[in-house]
């Protein structure tokens, strides 16, 4: 025992080496003058483009990003082809399902509501391969998810994905009662499933690859994620949708250095955060900086299933955990407890061979019912 | 002792009977007028010496607080030294040849007991030691002097044309036979001096006649020679090793160097005082030390990189024995390469570089080897936490060549092993470094020198790519001596630098990245001593430079990876170089120096030419031409000045004034803030400018207190031009055409360096605080993006106030300790604006480049060295190092940063070291 503490001693000579210490950090607030122009979204070439128009914020604001509404926004050929992008929600610009020729360039054109003016470069359509694969595999106590695909025309190097991914969950407890106009009654088929539920959520991080080192255009297993087995994502069955587009290379660029900047950073060795010029600009004053680049290119997608059954049997799934406590009817009423509904009932405490509880064990809602962490609507797609 | 004087006498015998001299006979003694009242004995003596043909021998501790009070009214010499040194204990004896001996307690016999040579006799002679204390030996051109007390005459009488000759040697310890660097050697009237070089060479020029000869410096007892000088000649010095100082901090070898020397932003470290400085893994890190020097940054503590006066870390000329090392660290960084047992010492020439050396920018950092020991077989080595060393050292011919062999390794790989995270067991790390080192002194007038050089670093850090760097060195010296006033060096080095990173875990993906450079250099150095107004020294030297930039090779069957490779890069340096110290007077001394430089970058290869005045890319190729092999690609050329004077105010103060100009054609293409595994070297070439620094200094230095503690204020301004920045997401890995991102940036740096040093006491150490700005602009129409909008801002290493405090102090003998002290302001960081939301997640905005800064910087150290006892006899003198890095375990941040995690945005602050870290060491030496 004495000698595995003098090993760790010594290990954590290397810990300290090789990681350094991290802790959570907030300067003096930094602000900033200026709220600048963002812009979100693609051109999609095969189908509707979604353009978002929001406003930088400084680090400390806690609200909404605010979004620029009202403003005119069109796809534009250098030709002098036009389609509208009308808005359609907060910030929200969607165009009509478009097929934009391929042999063309296209820009995105803004007008804001004060009249400013801004455009992005004129940016070639690429065509995006199909995505030849997404697969997964236990790696250490990890689902990896990768993604396989060529263009066989070796044509279009530059990669970025994006995806969405759902999975099925259950409440911790699953419970037959409902408490309705003062009392506990027994839940029956009209009323809606609150033990099974979905959740969705988007990528946050930037995925890049390229084969541009490569002898063709080849991306093999390209790590999208991994997700840790004791994941509540993986504790039934998973299903993820990855979302492919072919960059330029200045866009490629462009994302590799945002990517650098806000999540490859920490390091010992970490490059400087660097400049970062999108390809917008305002048309009015071209040292006002804008945020975003605009590429123009088709999309591609692939869905794949992950059911808890296919992952190693040694794997020691999530499962939810709840702390629950129980009221006796003696003591107080149904009402004081349930009221609220920040508490639900899960199961009865009977005595004897009584059929009416004594009391009940309760547990918090979001421990009972699964709407308040997903939706109880199953996806349209789920298998 | 009884032997030694026999042996003396015997030799004073020999040739005193053969000048035929009668020893027994007393010529008539002069007769004395002169009034001395509480006359020092000193005086006394000088005037007696004035007024007689008599020269006095004397120990001036015996004598310096004797006091004379005399009339003497033309009395016989004899009787006056009677009457004065009545009242002291200070015995006289006058000898046949006009020689008086002075000594205390008992006079001394001028002449053989009358029995002297009868052979049953001899033993009994032993008993009188004091018989005479003086030899006189006119063969010998040569000879290493161990006494004194004697007197050596040098030279042959009457052969001196001008009354003036030179004398040259090289001064050695006594034990080991290494040579000494840096030593005064002086006579103090008329003051005459020099300092010993690397090889421990000094060369003087003397009036004829009787001096004494006076040699200081640090690590070894105060030493005198009394010569007489009568025409050229040599005399080679053996100092013993001052054991007392053994840990003492030792800033500089020569006290009063400071001062007195043309020399200025110039730091040299004994091993000694590096030994002393606590380092976060318990081992002696010459980098380190260094970067605590004024004038000396670094971005953090991670990194080895250094700046210096505002240089970026590629501007450093690191040599090993002449030889350049491209890499100097271990572990990224963590560890310095050089092996402490066989370092000698360090000099940093931060300003004033000599014309002898050129290249980089900012400064030299030369480091130098022992020559190992040149009477006994001796090792030392060290055993700490994560390494462990060895060095071992001796004799091949007795005093004429020795060998050095030093090795260091860690085990950190299987410490590795036993931890049981299964990611460190998946890691490897290893390095070691070897050094070998012959010296040969052919004869007194021809020495060689051999030295090997080897390091390498294995790493495999808990993911699948594994790192390997290597350092390969090697030169060959040869030193001759044409004479006393001129001698010369001819030095070849070979340097190679290489290292791979191989990825292996994605079959299709599998690569090995290589790059290497390697250089072959030759130069002649010449030093003249004209006269003693002058050293004059002057050569030329060549390099040629073969680098490979970096190959991309797929190392798996399945690899899909594009063999490819950027086309190899040649080119040669050369420089030719004179520079003149010139001691005008005793006040004003001067060193006018001119270096000039020449490169020229040869094909084979494909060069890129670009559209003029528009941004290079790879949109504005215009063409590619095809250089064939050997063929001119690029030449440049210029001068490089080097000017510095120094004035003497007073005794003990000065100032100096310097310039220089530097011409630096290779250039580390790196885009971090610390120096990192994958920076790579670019040779200049017709799309890549050399660089040039401009440094103007003037300083002020006084020594106080018997030049005990020295005091220096330095304040310099630096230009520099078209060193390389990068543009924003530049990619300099395996890029084919990197003049397209990178920037010719220009900077300015300024500063002043104060310095307060004792280097002897109980007490010694350094405080420094320097006040410094560096500053980067990027204004260059052939660079595709401007940086904060072609202003001025701080770059990476801008850390304006800096303190440092080195001190230790010695409790007993055994038992000593050292205690520093480091703050300094915050470096410079890019940080984030504003945020924004980019449709899943937020995102930021950044700043300005350099904008904001870190929380200051400032740590503690602690270190407790205890001496195993002094037994002169026992099997290995040993001591223990204890230490404490950072003891106040202050999370001192490297770095801060923001980052996107989970679509939110959070900001952190990274230390490397952010808690106290103990070591122990366990030294030894046999």
């Amino acid at each position: 025992m004495k000698i595995m503490n003098w090993k760790n001693t010594i290990g954590l000579f290397f810990i300290l080496l090789l990681s350094g210490c991290v802790e959570p950090y907030l300067p003096e607030v930094m602000q900033g003058p200026n709220s600048y122009l963002v812009v979100n979204g693609f051109i999609n070439a095969n189908g509707p483009s979604t353009i978002q128009l929001l406003r930088t914020q400084n680090l400390d604001e806690e609200t909404m990003p605010p979004a620029e509404n009202g403003a005119i926004v069109m796809i534009e050929a250098e030709d002098g082809e036009q389609y509208g992008v009308h808005q359609q929600g907060n910030g929200i610009y969607v165009s009509a399902d478009l097929t934009l020729d391929s042999q063309k360039k296209y820009r995105l054109f803004i007008r804001t509501r004060n009249g400013r003016e801004y455009a992005s470069e004129y940016v070639e359509v690429k065509h995006t391969p199909a995505i030849d694969e997404v697969n997964w595999e236990p790696v250490d106590g990890k689902v990896e998810v990768s993604v396989n695909t060529h263009d066989p025309a070796n044509d279009t190097w530059y990669y970025r994905w994006e995806y969405e991914h759902t999975w099925h969950f259950r409440s911790a407890f699953f419970t037959p009662f409902k408490y309705i106009d003062g009392r506990i009654d027994y839940r029956d088929e009209n009323d809606e499933d609150i033990y099974n539920c979905w959740k969705t959520e988007q990528s946050t991080t930037i995925e890049l690859s390229n084969s541009k080192r490569l002898t063709e255009d080849r991306i093999n297993k390209y790590k999208l994620l991994a997700i840790p087995s004791n994941s509540e994502k993986v504790a039934i069955k998973y299903s993820i949708l990855v979302k492919q587009y072919a960059l330029t290379q200045e866009a490629y660029s462009y994302w590799e250095t945002l990517k650098k900047n806000t999540e490859e950073i920490g390091t010992l060795f970490d490059p400087l955060p660097s400049q970062l010029n999108g390809n917008i600009r305002s048309l009015d004053d071209s040292n006002e900086p804008v945020i975003g680049y605009i590429s123009a290119s088709t999309m591609q997608q692939k869905r794949i299933f992950i059911d808890s059954k296919e992952l190693p049997r040694e794997w020691s799934l999530f499962a939810p955990s709840c702390y629950s406590d129980t009221m006796y009817l003696a003591q107080a009423s149904v009402v004081d407890y349930f009221k609220e509904g920040y508490i639900m009932p899960v199961t009865g405490i009977y005595v004897g061979g009584s059929m009416s509880p004594i009391g009940y064990v309760y547990a918090d809602k979001s421990c009972v019912d699964c709407r308040t962490a997903g939706t109880n609507v199953k996806p349209y797609f789920w298998e | 002792m009884a032997n030694f004087y026999r042996k003396l006498i015997v030799l004073v015998l020999l040739i005193t009977s053969a000048a035929g001299a009668c020893f027994a006979q007393q010529p008539a003694e002069p007769r004395i007028m002169g009034t001395y009242a509480s006359t020092p004995f000193q005086e006394f003596v000088k005037d007696l010496e004035a007024k007689t043909s008599y020269r006095f021998y004397y120990d001036a501790a015996a004598t310096d607080s004797v006091t004379i009070t005399l009339q003497a009214q033309n009395l016989p010499l004899g009787q006056v030294l009677e009457q004065a040194l009545k009242e002291t204990k200070l015995q006289f004896a006058i000898s046949g040849q006009k020689q008086v001996f002075i000594t205390a307690n008992k006079a001394l016999l001028t002449s053989l007991p009358d029995d002297f040579f009868n052979e049953e006799n001899q033993k009994a002679v032993g008993k009188q030691p004091e018989l005479a204390d003086l030899y006189v030996q006119q063969e010998a051109p040569t000879r290493r002097s161990g006494s004194e007390l004697k007197l050596y005459e040098i030279g042959v009488p009457g052969n001196s044309k001008n009354g003036k000759a030179s004398l040259a040697g090289t001064l050695r310890d006594a034990s080991s036979g290494e040579p000494i660097i840096g030593a005064n050697v002086y006579i103090e009237s008329p003051a005459i001096g020099t300092a010993t070089d690397q090889y421990g060479f000094y060369s003087l020029t003397l009036p004829v006649g009787r001096h004494e000869l006076k040699v200081r410096g640090v690590g070894f007892k105060n030493a005198k020679r009394n010569i007489m000088l009568h025409s050229d000649g040599r005399l080679n010095i053996e100092v013993e090793e001052d054991v007392r100082s053994l840990k003492e901090v030792v800033v500089e070898a020569e006290k009063d160097r400071n001062v007195r020397g043309l020399q200025m932003g110039m730091e040299r470290l004994d091993i000694r005082t590096i030994k002393q400085v606590p380092t976060a893994f318990g081992e002696t890190d010459i980098l380190r030390v260094v970067l605590t020097l004024p004038g000396v940054k670094s971005v953090g503590e991670g990194s080895t990189g250094m700046n210096v006066r505002g240089g970026s870390t590629d501007q450093n000329l690191i040599l090993l024995n002449d030889a350049t090392i491209y890499n100097p660290s271990h572990l990224f960084g963590f560890f310095s390469a050089f092996s402490p047992d066989v370092l000698k010492s360090v000099e940093l020439y931060k300003s004033a570089v000599p014309a002898r050396y050129g290249g980089r920018l900012s400064s030299v950092l030369e480091v130098t080897t022992r020559e190992g020991n040149k009477k006994e077989f001796t090792g030392a080595g060290g055993i700490g936490l994560l390494t462990s060393r060895l060095t071992l050292e001796g004799p091949i011919v007795k005093e004429k060549s020795s060998f050095l062999l030093g090795g260091r390794t860690t085990y950190s790989d299987w410490i590795l092993k036993q931890l049981p995270n299964q990611s460190y067991k998946d890691s490897e790390a290893a390095f070691y470094d070897l050094n070998a080192h012959i010296s040969h002194e052919i004869n007194s007038k021809n020495s060689v020198y051999l030295t090997g050089y080897l390091s390498k670093d294995r790493f495999k850090l808990a993911s699948d790519t594994l790192y390997r760097f290597a350092n390969y060195n090697a030169s060959v010296k040869w030193k001759h001596n044409f004479h006393n006033k001129l001698y010369s060096v001819v030095t070849g080095t070979h340097s190679q630098y290489n290292y791979d990173i191989s990825n292996e875990q994605n079959e299709v993906n599998a690569s090995t990245l290589a790059f290497g450079i390697k250089q072959t250099g030759l130069q002649a150095d010449f030093n003249f001593f004209p006269n003693e107004k002058h050293t004059l020294d002057f050569g030329a030297s060549t390099i040629f430079y073969d680098t490979q930039p970096g190959s991309l090779t797929p190392n798996s069957a399945q690899s899909l990876i594009k063999d490819d490779k950027l086309q190899g890069e040649k080119a040669m340096e050369a420089a030719v170089y004179i520079s003149d110290q010139y001691e005008v007077n005793q006040r004003l001394s001067i060193s006018i120096g001119l270096r000039y430089s020449f490169f020229n970058a040869y094909g084979p290869r494909d060069v890129y030419t670009y559209a003029a005045g528009v941004p290079k890319t790879e949109g504005t190729i215009t063409d590619t031409v095809s250089y064939a092999s050997g063929k001119s690609i690029a030449t440049y050329h210029g001068p490089e000045f080097r000017f510095s004077a120094r004035y003497g105010l007073t005794d003990n103060s000065s100032v100096k004034l310097s310039y220089n100009r530097l011409r630096q054609y290779v250039h580390m293409l790196s885009n971090t803030a610390s120096m990192s595994p994958t920076d790579t070297w670019k040779l200049s070439d017709s799309n890549i400018r050399p660089q040039i620094g401009d440094q103007i200094a003037l300083g002020y230095y006084r020594n106080l207190r018997a030049n005990t503690v020295e005091f220096s204020a330095e304040a310099y301004y630096k230009w520099m031009k078209d060193f390389l920045d990068y543009r924003s997401g530049a990619s300099i890995i395996m890029n084919h055409h990197i003049e397209t991102d990178v920037a010719n940036a220009e900077g300015k740096a300024y500063g002043v360096e104060l310095m307060l040093k004792k280097a002897t006491g109980k007490l010694n150490g350094w405080v420094s605080y320097t006040y410094s700005r560096t500053l980067a602009r990027v204004n260059d129409a052939g660079t595709s993006e401007i940086i904060n909008r072609g202003e001025w801002y701080p770059s990476n290493f801008d850390k304006p106030h800096d303190f440092t405090l080195i001190s230790n102090y010695r409790f007993s003998q055994r038992f000593s300790s050292s205690l520093n002290f480091t703050y300094s302001t915050g470096r410079p960081i890019t940080l984030p604006l504003a945020k924004y939301y980019d449709g899943s997640s937020y995102r930021i905005v950044y700043s300005d480049r350099n904008e904001y800064r870190i929380p200051d910087y400032y740590r503690v150290d602690l270190a407790v060295n205890i001496e195993g006892n002094h037994k002169i006899k026992k099997l290995a003198h040993s001591s223990w190092t204890i230490a404490v890095y950072n003891l106040t375990g202050r999370k001192n941040p490297y770095s801060v940063y923001f980052k996107s995690e989970n679509g939110i945005i959070k900001g952190y602050k990274m230390s490397v070291f952010g808690q106290p870290i103990p070591t122990v060491t366990y030294n030894f030496k046999f």
